[in-house]
């Protein structure tokens, strides 16, 4: 696909897995149109977005005749497709970690933030909708896992063992960030990586949201590090894409150290 | 640079990565470890956060240069940047997408499926000591006990039902390979599927794509150069505590 090709990125708030991309390609300084999702009013499951994705996970993009899914793999693509400043390291040993990180943090450190997102803020948010309105909304999510998981969120009913265990590894991943953060200026790499991107979108607001694990005190690195991305003008471009007060907690990081 | 692998049996994610090995003509040192025997908890390896950590659970270790790195389609990456032979990627940014989306959904749904049936059918003996990764030893403490959950199971079998449904499908427009060219893709949906086919016979029946895939894969010089590493006469039912199933949709 040529690079001039038009870029459409489908998103919702910068955070989490549609911040990925959307911070990418800023960075790379792609230009692309923004076609926001509201996640709670359910927009990925509407049939426009279904003829883009049928399986309505969100982010997706299109760049020209081509439609990418799976935000880390889109990441790498936006990466390799287009001319910006390389956000892999050239080591081979450097590109590993900067995947492993990101496996690391998809796969197992960001399902337990979800789980507490979503039974604190999503849940709540749509809750008080009515309910017919509701089960059909659930019903037309193509993916099972995913009609299981928002079923739970608006009743509320994740487990108080499922609960503790996200807290848990919450806590045991924010440990790792700072050891890891302790041995080198980015969490991958001594270059900005996408593994620093990946890692933003989920940690930004980790002062506000775990302030008893993660603060000045308890982990300077992480705090060092989040204030240097949020510095960054890509990170200012990308987050005034936010509409709500979930991506409005990253002024937080506008706070001097301690 | 001095490259060591430490290694079990050619299954899963050993297989994967020293089939890469050879593929690319990589030099490293090879170390056997029983890895259904919880060796990788050992002293006899070298420990990072990388490895202790690792969600892929019991998988091989590449150390490079005092660095031990973990993570097979990874490891593989790695291989593929530094080794001579023939590319193990495609080359345009396209197809490495659809490359790394694929192994992304063999990682995340297929591994910790056949993972999990895997110990049922051969469970470990006992649980190692030592082991950093509370979710990983709780994996072990399960297998060991035999203990089983009835919906995990049938959600494991029908994920490799639908995993060789996927390949049957990608093979229909008369291609050898998952990705166009041979590459990572194969090898590491051969890796944990092959042991597989004993387990879930009913997801391999009537699927003719599908069977001569695994056998041009299986008959691949690198592949049966790291078949060649087992030490019993079937590696394919070796398996130890792998992923977690994933717990959040």
């Amino acid at each position: 696909m040529a690079e001039t090709a038009s870029v459409t990125l489908y998103h919702w708030e910068p955070n989490a897995n549609s911040g990925k991309p959307m911070l990418t390609l800023f960075e790379k300084g792609v230009t692309f149109e923004s076609h926001y999702l509201d996640l709670l009013n359910f927009d990925q499951h509407k049939p426009d977005y279904l003829a883009i994705n049928p399986l309505g996970t969100i982010p997706a993009m299109t760049h020209g005749d081509l439609v990418l899914t799976e935000s880390t793999a889109i990441m790498e693509y936006v990466d390799e497709a287009f001319a910006g400043p390389r956000l892999m390291p050239d080591s081979p040993v450097d590109a590993w970690r900067v995947r492993w990180w990101m496996k690391f943090m998809d796969q197992w450190l960001a399902p337990s933030f979800s789980m507490i997102g979503w039974s604190i803020f999503v849940g709540p948010s749509v809750r008080s909708r009515d309910p017919a309105e509701l089960d059909a909304a659930i019903e037309r999510i193509p993916l099972p896992e995913r009609r299981v998981a928002w079923r739970k969120a608006i009743s509320g009913s994740f487990s108080a063992e499922e609960m503790a265990e996200s807290q848990r590894r919450v806590a045991v991943g924010i440990g790792l960030l700072e050891q890891a953060l302790g041995q080198r200026e980015w969490l991958a790499s001594d270059s900005y990586s996408l593994a620093d991107i990946n890692g933003f979108n989920l940690a930004y607001a980790l002062p506000l949201s775990q302030p008893h694990l993660s603060n000045d005190e308890l982990t300077p690195n992480i705090m060092r590090w989040l204030r240097a991305i949020y510095a960054r003008p890509a990170t200012k471009s990308c987050w005034a894409l936010g509409r709500t007060d979930m991506a409005r907690r990253v002024t937080i990081l506008e706070g001097e150290p301690a | 640079m001095t490259t060591t692998l430490y290694h079990g049996e050619p299954n899963g994610p050993s297989l994967t990565v020293l089939a890469a090995l050879f593929e690319k003509g990589a030099d490293a040192t090879l170390e056997r470890i029983d890895l259904a025997a919880g060796e990788r908890h050992s002293a006899r390896v070298p420990h990072a956060m990388e490895v202790d950590h690792s969600i892929e659970g019991e998988g091989p270790i590449l150390v490079v240069n005092g660095i031990p790195m973990a993570d097979s389609v990874f490891l593989a990456c790695y291989l593929d940047d530094v080794g001579s032979g023939p590319p193990l990627r495609p080359g345009a940014p396209h197809d490495r997408w659809r490359m790394m989306t694929w192994c992304r959904y063999i990682v995340e749904r297929v591994a910790p499926a056949a993972s999990y049936l895997g110990v049922e059918s051969s469970p470990p003996a006992r649980v190692p000591e030592d082991i950093a990764s509370v979710d990983l030893a709780q994996r072990w403490r399960d297998a060991v006990a035999g203990r089983i959950d009835e919906t995990r199971r049938a959600d494991s079998r029908s994920k490799i039902v639908e995993a060789v449904e996927r390949i049957e499908r990608e093979l229909s427009d008369g291609r050898d390979w998952l990705i166009d060219d041979f590459s990572i893709a194969d090898l590491e949906s051969y890796a944990w599927l092959a042991g597989m086919q004993s387990i879930v016979p009913e997801a391999f029946a009537d699927r003719p794509r599908t069977a001569a895939w695994l056998a041009r894969v299986k008959a691949r010089p690198a592949v049966a150069r790291a078949l060649a590493t087992a030490t019993g006469p079937a590696p394919e039912r070796v398996w130890a505590p792998g992923p977690e199933i994933n717990r959040w949709g």
